[in-house]
């Protein structure tokens, strides 16, 4: 019977990532000189809660940096090694590591081996050294035999036994290897094949067996195939030993889940001091005397092996002793032995039975399902899919407007005779807008999310700059929409790093403006109306209005000096500005800043900068609460009425007749302030009838959009009011100048308009025809479209 | 139009075998003269024709769109598409709600007659002209008590290239 294990991956994925970032997160804020023993715990469960989870699935590679971490991780908590700020930098770099192994495993994206390869030996020495002054016991290589493959061994004619002997740091792995008798011949073919995979040394032991000693890179498996060339594999005895402080996972770990899971550190203690026990023993057991023990067979041997624990699920009246080994498992390694070990075990059972039989328990669920592991956060949490949440929030909403609409046909009734019907709809009322509120606070998550990715940002591009920044983040805990929390980690980020690198001056910079080395730079996110103000504040150069008008001037920019601050600092929003020479202080802060717009812009957001020359700047981004949810400036036009998204609008105004020229070839303008704007008449984009065709008659909404300003002449005003976005694509097609629809409070459809496509449509439109531009427009669009309807309907 | 031909003869060689499966249950109804079918499992509601907003630039047979309970449904007057009957809105006009593999669309028809369970044996072949609609868009003909109904493969049409409801090459 086989679990499909596929379906728990993206659970275990979800869990990887965040226990990564809070280990992370633990690591940054933790005191090198006296560390908190709560937060190292807190560090290694989760290394080891990734370990455990790794090893159900099968991730080997995940499963062999989380164990040398682990061991490393594990030797700090118990004091038996002090921690310095290489351990912190070795564990951020396992982070990454293990970050990019998810990736890889979950998008598929590639795996730096190299990179892989380098932290784990990194870790192994760190740990190692560490061993070799706290622990000297620890690292000389014990000739501790443990089972390591579930190769196909006949347990009771236990021949032949490989171990391995030591881990050097090369990578290379020392396999003892006993055979069984065979003849002189078939001794020197093996050695020869052998030779293959490695160095081989021949000798014999006492009772005139041939044994190897290999030392090469390859697994037991390997040898195991090798051997079995000559021998019948069965007869083959293979053990692997390595020294009780060698952190060394090999694939073999990873096929025996029980490596991967051991106890927390509430039973440390009991389990260090059985461990140590254990290990004083292992030393003087002798490899052949084990041998029998040193393996297991898959097929039911179980009740011979009790004390391996390798099938607590199956008796759980061993528990005891099989998490006691487990627990070896995290000091001593693989270092499992022989009877006397067992004997011992069990002995140290009946003390540490408790908690021996709950690490039993956690092993046993682990494996099961991998979301186990953090119990306790899974009690005050469920995961839901996201689409589950939204139709929630759709029926609420359509519940809001159902009860709006009972409450305008209410409010026609005589209140006297009706007064009753009138207060229960008042409750109604109020109750549909709790539910609403709590419906919409489901997809809120708190800024943390975003926030707790920068503080290692920060430190690490402050290191590498040479510049001594202190992060400080305010308001964490606002919440925001998912959809946008996901979307606003890109521009923040280079919001943040532009900062770093361009805003906080370096430490000599900063001591020659008189203020103190160390810059400032704080993220802050609070609820501001509406909308939610997240800002990027540094207290570094500044913005430089002369260099950036005279920048802007260059690049051919319209600028003049009247302008205003405002104006001038938006001026790095400008596709394209300051990518070129290099203006000091302001550098690189035009770089991508145009898309750091483009995309605050697209959320329905507004950037704005604050800046004073050598006090430092504020970038500050409102956005709306959630995506679902748009500011509009309803218009009419007809019998319709239209939504234009009121962040795109800059004013609305009624023209005087001596304000609208025609001109020849590009339609009617309107001259605002010193501007002319080209009218967009949305009744003849649209062919859409109405009575008012003189724009003084209507209203000039005026349009900005990617830089373009536009008026667009509609009928009249309506309201300015929130609506919800819905899809016209899903039931329909994408249609040209219309981003969306909503519904409005008298269940009406109201279609919203794409303001950047109206205004480019409006460019192309002939007026001197008459023909609207629209059929060419629309086979432009619809070409543009196709390849994302044929996605979406897949 | 030879390319039409062509396409017809091949159409009524593929009929039969789309007759097989044709049996069910039809919802009827009528469109200027005509009696027509549409298999039932593809209806999702009746309703009647109000508030429709309308979407500029589209062809004359789309009305536009409307709120269905917070969905935005597109609704296609089926009498303007194929020229029949009197295009007129008044309470009694009809509005088939349809779920088109999950794509929902609304057809304004004349009326809606009766939910009925053909037999194979009561469906036969298309002859080549019987309607203002492209026979390959019509399953068969059904004959029940002298009256004749036009079974259509309401799928097929609605998601054709000439109702331009969806995204040409959403097609499929």
């Amino acid at each position: 019977m086989t679990i499909d294990m596929s379906q728990f991956y993206e659970v275990f994925f979800d869990e990887a990532e965040e226990l990564l970032a809070e280990a992370e997160r633990l690591l940054l804020s933790i005191d090198i000189d006296s560390p908190d023993t709560e937060d190292l715990n807190a560090i290694f469960r989760a290394a080891h809660s990734i370990k455990g989870g790794a090893a159900t699935f099968g991730f080997m590679d995940m499963t062999e940096i989380t164990h040398v971490l682990e061991n490393l991780l594990d030797k700090i908590r118990k004091n038996e090694m002090a921690l310095t700020a290489e351990h912190v930098d070795a564990f951020l770099a396992a982070k990454d590591v293990l970050k990019m192994e998810v990736d890889g495993h979950r998008l598929a994206t590639a795996v730096d081996e190299e990179q892989v390869a380098d932290v784990k030996m990194m870790l192994k020495q760190l740990s190692e050294a560490g061993a070799a002054v706290v622990k000297p016991a620890q690292a000389t290589p014990a000739p501790v035999a443990a089972p390591v493959v579930a190769a196909p061994v006949v347990e009771d004619k236990p021949a032949a036994s490989v171990s391995v002997a030591s881990v050097p740091d090369d990578g290379l792995t020392r396999f003892n290897i006993v055979l069984p008798e065979v003849s002189e011949k078939d001794m020197t073919n093996l050695k020869e094949e052998l030779g293959l995979l490695g160095d081989v040394e021949s000798s014999q032991n006492e009772n005139n067996r041939y044994v190897f000693k290999l030392t090469t890179d390859s697994t037991q498996a390997d040898i195991i195939s090798i051997c079995s060339f000559v021998l019948d594999p069965d007869d083959l005895v293979i053990t692997v030993s390595a020294p009780a402080a060698q952190a060394e996972a090999k694939p073999a770990v990873v096929e025996d889940p029980g490596f991967g899971l051991f106890e927390d550190e509430a039973k440390a203690s009991t389990e260090s001091a059985s461990a140590s026990e254990a290990k004083s023993n292992t030393s003087g057991v002798n490899i052949h005397e084990e041998v029998g023990y040193g393996l297991f067979a898959v097929d039911g041997k179980n009740d011979v092996e009790e004390g391996y624990g390798f099938f607590a699920p199956f008796q759980p009246h061993k528990d005891a002793a099989v998490a006691e080994l487990i627990g070896d498992d995290t000091v001593a390694t693989e270092a499992n032995s022989g009877k006397a070990e067992l004997a011992k075990a069990e002995a140290a059972a009946v003390a540490s039975k408790a908690a021996a039989s709950e690490a039993t328990d956690r092993r046993n669920q682990g494996r099961r399902e991998s979301d186990k592991a953090p119990a306790s956060a899974e009690s005050s949490s469920i995961r839901v899919g996201i689409e589950k949440v939204d139709q929630l929030i759709n029926l609420v909403g359509e519940l809001v407007i159902t009860q709006a609409m009972i409450e305008q046909r209410i409010s026609q009734l005589d209140p006297v005779q009706h007064e009753p019907l009138i207060n229960s709809v008042g409750q109604l009322t109020r109750n549909t807008r709790d539910l609403q509120e709590s419906v919409m606070s489901i997809r809120m998550m708190p800024m943390d999310f975003v926030f707790s990715r920068f503080p290692r940002m920060v430190r690490d591009l402050a290191a590498k700059l040479g510049k001594k920044v202190e992060f400080v983040t305010v308001g964490a805990t606002t919440e925001l929409d998912k959809g946008l929390i996901e979307r606003i980690v890109d521009p923040l980020t280079h919001l943040v790093r532009n900062s770093v690198d361009h805003g906080i001056e370096t430490p000599e910079g900063r001591r020659a403006a008189g203020k103190s080395e160390t810059g400032t730079l704080t993220l802050s996110a609070a609820h501001k109306g509406g909308s939610i103000v997240i800002e990027v504040t540094d207290d570094g150069a500044g913005l430089s209005r002369d260099k950036l008008l005279a920048k802007a001037a260059k690049n051919g920019l319209p600028v003049s000096e009247s302008m205003s601050d405002t104006e001038v600092f938006n001026l790095i929003f400008a596709p394209g500005f300051s990518t070129a020479e290099v203006v000091t202080d302001v550098s690189g802060r035009g770089v991508g800043m145009d898309v750091v717009k483009r995309n605050i812009t697209a959320m329905n957001g507004v950037v704005e900068i604050r800046s004073a020359l050598g006090y430092g700047t504020t970038i500050s981004i409102a956005l709306p609460l959630t995506l679902a949810i748009l500011d509009g400036m309803s218009v009419s036009l007809g019998n319709s009425i239209y939504v234009i998204p009121l962040n795109l609008i800059v004013e609305t105004l009624q023209p005087r007749a001596e304000d609208i020229k025609t001109v020849t070839g590009e339609g009617r303008m309107v001259h605002v302030r010193g501007e002319y704007l080209p009218i967009i008449a949305l009744h003849s984009l649209f062919n859409h009838h109405t009575d008012i065709t003189d724009p003084t008659q209507g209203v000039l909404v005026l349009l900005e959009s990617d830089g373009k300003k536009s008026a667009l002449f509609v009928d009249r005003l309506v309201g300015q009011q929130q609506v919800v976005i819905k899809s016209l694509e899903t039931n329909y097609r994408k249609v040209p100048g219309v981003s969306g629809a909503t519904i409005m409070g008298d269940g009406c459809v109201a279609l919203i308009l794409d303001v950047s496509a109206i205004i480019q449509m409006g460019q192309t439109t002939n007026y001197l025809t008459g023909a609207p531009p629209f059929s060419h427009y629309q086979n432009a669009q619809l070409i543009e479209n196709q390849a994302t309807t044929k996605e979406l309907t897949k | 139009m030879s390319t039409e031909n062509v396409s017809r003869t091949s159409n009524s060689a593929t009929t039969s075998a789309k007759l097989k499966n044709a049996a069910g249950e039809y919802l009827t109804f009528v469109l200027g003269e005509e009696q027509y079918g549409l298999e039932i499992l593809k209806v999702q509601e009746i309703r009647g024709y109000d508030a429709v907003t309308q979407i500029s630039n589209t062809p004359e047979f789309i009305k536009g769109v409307v709120n269905l309970r917070g969905k935005i449904v597109p609704i296609v007057d089926l009498r303007i598409k194929f020229h029949l009957g009197k295009v007129e809105y008044d309470e009694f006009t009809v509005v088939i709600i349809l779920n088109l593999n999950g794509r929902v669309v609304g057809i304004v028809v004349d009326g809606v007659s009766d939910v009925m369970a053909l037999k194979e044996e009561q469906i036969r072949d298309v002859p080549s002209l019987v309607s203002n609609i492209d026979t390959k868009y019509i399953v068969g003909l059904a004959s029940v008590e002298e009256q004749m109904f036009i079974l259509v493969d309401i799928e097929q049409l609605m998601s054709s290239q000439e109702m331009a409801l969806m995204d040409e090459i959403a097609v499929h």
